[in-house]
């Protein structure tokens, strides 16, 4: 833990020394921009930029906003709850921390994501006061997501390897599209929880980065010039259109999650607050980590 | 009649690198250190022939691609053509900086975090939607010179008369007088020109 807060400072030092240096966009280095711009040997970022925020990102974002909450409102009305008595042995699944670094993610997620969705359709909202305080805020809440990504990312990975039992959960999307309980034989994590893993980890970890460039913008780090060969301008470029492409799959995979632990399997949230599982959940859902815990002598 | 199609026009023949543009403009609209509406740059320095130094700001784009990436739509395009912007609106997301070819709207830093503050950009000397020529809109925005139909400062102080701004047409007679003069020497249109007016 302290060498990760170690590394964390040090991290913000050198951000504060990067920016300390000459502009790496007004200064000399605009010329580089400029020619850059649109030339026949470079990718063309900035012409790319403009023609798909301009045509497109708003409009994706708002067929994610719309299209995902219909799939799952008509999968609610058509084949609707699970239902598990709750009334069964429960296992103790999530312990504190597990739950605090869940929380943690959990609550920076329900900042980060409505107020990115203020910011794409800023002009809705008028831009001005509410749209920058959205900006902030969007910018502020990555911080504590950035310290539990890690963290999280380490206490479930072991978890999160697919294995080829998830095939066969995603030739029958995990049985949610029958009303019968099926059995299903996942371990502890589905292959839809293991993908939400690798989504919002790796996700993750591109939204804090890309994002990060964009927010201090004017920077030096001349071993990411080197890495990826391109002109700071149309890094920042690539970071834009990165952002926002990462940011649908992410987002329609986080109503994914929520969905399903607040309403497809009804009461399952409650594992992650109260830290136990319901034995009757685990037996149809998990079943394989629900041989396990059996032969260890639980529930 | 038609509106007047304001541009900017620098003449590479002429621009001697003497940064008297930068100068004029962060004077006359007092602007914070570290912001520069307007540079001049040398572009392949060091190649005989093909080195040229030019002036370079927002160069007011027909189809301005700053207008059209604009989360908050803070842009808005005059009848003559002009780009300017609504700073109260702008959140400082830098997508306009990203859409530019010309690098030219710029971001002090301001807050806490060293977030973004609003954008900052050339205004053809034509202020911004607040009050004309109120207090307000200096503070802001700058001179708004236009409004007193006063030529922009940059090129009212151009000493070699190399940066023009101006209705597309007399703008274009005045190059067409100099190129004439010289013998049809240096006919190449000015760097950014087909980028930023689509030869319109």
């Amino acid at each position: 833990m302290r060498k990760y807060i170690y590394a964390l400072i040090a991290l913000l030092s050198l951000a504060t020394v990067a920016l300390a240096t000459d502009s790496q966009i007004w200064g000399e280095m605009r010329i580089q921009n400029i020619l850059g711009y649109g030339q026949e040997e470079s990718l063309k970022l900035g012409v790319w930029f403009t023609f798909l925020q301009s045509k497109y990102f708003a409009w994706v974002f708002l067929g994610v906003l719309i299209g995902v909450p219909t799939v799952f409102f008509l999968h609610y009305k058509i084949v609707g709850q699970k239902v598990f008595p709750h009334s069964h042995k429960k296992h103790y699944a999530f312990n504190l921390f597990h739950r605090t670094i869940h929380q943690v993610a959990a609550v920076s997620f329900m900042v980060i994501i409505p107020t990115g969705f203020i910011i794409v359709f800023g002009d809705f909202f008028g831009g001005g006061t509410l749209v920058r305080a959205a900006k902030n805020l969007h910018g502020i809440f990555t911080i504590p997501f950035a310290i539990v990504i890690i963290p999280m990312a380490l206490m479930w990975i072991k978890e999160a390897i697919f294995n080829l039992e998830d095939i066969k959960w995603f030739m029958i999307l995990g049985g949610y599209l029958s009303k019968e309980k099926q059995i299903i034989n996942a371990t502890q994590f589905n292959a839809g929880q293991k993908m939400w893993y690798w989504v919002c980890v790796l996700g993750g970890l591109v939204m804090i980065l890309s994002g990060a460039m964009m927010f201090f913008m004017d920077f030096k780090i001349e071993m990411l010039h080197n890495l990826t060969g391109l002109s700071h301008i149309d890094m920042l470029r690539a970071s834009a259109i990165i952002h926002n492409v990462m940011g649908f799959i992410l987002v329609a995979v986080f109503f994914t999650h929520i969905y399903m632990a607040a309403v497809a399997i009804k009461g399952a949230i409650h594992s992650i607050i109260t830290g136990y599982v319901e034995e009757e959940e685990v037996k149809f859902l998990h079943n394989a980590w629900y041989k396990k815990l059996k032969e260890k002598g639980k529930f | 009649m038609e509106n007047a199609r304001m541009k900017f026009y620098c003449d590479e023949s002429r621009c001697i690198e003497c940064d008297g543009c930068t100068i004029a403009c962060a004077e006359a609209h007092e602007l914070p250190v570290g912001i520069a509406r307007r540079k001049v740059i040398t572009i392949h320095e060091g190649i005989p022939g093909k080195e040229v130094s030019t002036s370079v700001a927002c160069m007011h784009c027909t189809d301005a691609p700053c207008e059209q990436v604009c989360p908050v739509d803070c842009f808005y395009i005059r009848e003559d053509g002009v780009v300017l912007h609504d700073k109260n609106k702008c959140i400082g997301c830098g997508y306009c900086l990203y859409a530019c070819p010309f690098g030219a709207p710029q971001f002090p830093r301001e807050g806490i975090f060293g977030s973004k503050g609003a954008m900052d950009k050339c205004t053809m000397c034509a202020g911004g939607p607040l009050t004309t020529n109120s207090h307000h809109e200096f503070e802001l925005y700058g001179q708004n010179r236009i409004a007193e139909g006063k030529v922009p400062v940059c090129a009212a102080m151009c000493s070699t008369k190399a940066l023009l701004v101006g209705d597309a047409e007399s703008v274009s007679n005045v190059i067409r007088a100099r190129v004439t003069a010289r013998g049809g020497k240096g006919v190449n249109s000015s760097y950014g020109w087909d980028k930023a007016y689509k030869n319109q």
